[in-house]
């Protein structure tokens, strides 16, 4: 053993002497483990028994270009800013902050845009459950005086919308 | 191979957002599709977090700052989506994470989207048996391929502590699959 660590050793240094070339950091440390690796490798199954129907890459691309529109619609209600849903989300996103296990700062202050964004970006992992165990009684009473919808053009869209329990489920 | 840098300045601009994203969809659907499905499972749960992940993708693109490939990015959000998908089912269920992947792999057997033999069911056991972090290099090393210079870009881990996971993820296996045929 000692013969070959200081073969490796030597050739190690002669060949970076003669050739110019290197090798990584830890390559002769490492490469025991990556042999095996690969000796364990070799007797494992190369496929993983997974199966999915043919059309289904097909139709997941409709799917979920659908739902950018729908969500798009929902956009536009935060960026319009008509409806004050700032005080709200704030109260939203810090509870929720503190309900997945996020280090929680009181001294933290987040910016409206910065936890609208990460409301924008996350309102996907939310349920019901969730939101309805972040909020406290006082947190509900609290949204209502917030809920002034100015734009009758949203009003209209939503009232007009077939998909109301996609928006309430959200 | 696409233009990575000029699809996400499409994807950033108003103009050509829903026509570069259908783009993007197509070219990353399937990869990070098995990626999700090989942790969490179930074809219909990977469906959901597929999905949910592309719809964090489209929302967040612009927040993208090229910090990183676009590819290890959405990677990234597809890994954290799963992640938090399993830990969601183990809280509303209020039972622990470990013993959740030992379920989604019993169920495995009954699974009509599942063609693997017995062997395969124990590799699949032994890997849900792994800590998050080797069951994620074994899966993406050995089963998609990826080299550790990527896996590091996505996991945002040294090569050398990818080495170090992927060979103690290995031997781990090797010990279940062993202690199962004896």
């Amino acid at each position: 053993m000692k013969e070959t660590s200081k073969h490796i050793k030597d050739w190690k240094l002669a060949d970076n002497i003669k050739t110019g070339f290197t090798i990584p950091e830890n390559y002769f440390t490492d490469i025991e483990d990556d042999f095996s690796s690969k000796l364990i490798e070799d007797k494992l199954p190369k496929h993983n028994g997974f199966q999915i129907t043919k059309a289904y890459f097909e139709n997941v691309e409709n799917n979920i270009i659908e739902k950018t529109i729908h969500k798009k619609g929902k956009l536009i209600n935060f960026k319009t800013r008509k409806i004050k849903l700032i005080s709200v989300a704030a109260s939203i996103a810090l509870l929720l902050f503190f309900g997945s296990n996020f280090i929680y700062n009181t001294n933290t202050e987040l910016s409206s845009e910065e936890i609208i964004s990460w409301l924008d970006m996350n309102v996907n992992s939310f349920s019901n459950e969730d939101i309805a165990f972040a909020l406290t009684e006082i947190n509900v009473n609290n949204i209502n005086p917030y809920l002034v919808i100015e734009n009758e053009d949203i009003v209209e869209s939503l009232l007009n919308s077939n998909d109301l329990d996609y928006l309430i489920e959200e | 191979m696409i233009d990575e840098i000029s699809l996400v300045k499409e994807l950033q601009n108003v103009q050509t957002k829903q026509k570069a994203f259908r783009v993007l969809i197509s070219e990353y659907k399937e990869r990070l599709y098995w990626h999700i499905r090989k942790i969490v499972i179930s074809h219909d749960d990977a469906d959901d977090v597929l999905q949910n992940t592309f719809i964090k993708v489209f929302r967040g693109i612009d927040h993208f700052k090229h910090d990183s490939k676009l590819y290890s990015w959405m990677y990234r959000i597809a890994t954290n989506e799963s992640i938090t998908f399993i830990n969601k089912r183990a809280r509303d269920r209020n039972i622990d994470i470990s013993e959740i992947k030992q379920e989604l792999v019993t169920n495995l057997q009954s699974d009509a989207w599942f063609s693997g033999n017995d062997i395969q069911i124990i590799l699949q056991e032994a890997v849900a048996r792994l800590p998050n972090k080797q069951q994620l290099v074994f899966n993406m090393k050995y089963f998609d391929h990826l080299k550790y210079q990527e896996i590091s870009e996505i996991l945002g881990t040294s090569v050398g502590g990818l080495k170090a996971s992927y060979f103690q993820a290995v031997k781990k296996i090797e010990n279940y699959i062993k202690t199962k045929h004896n």
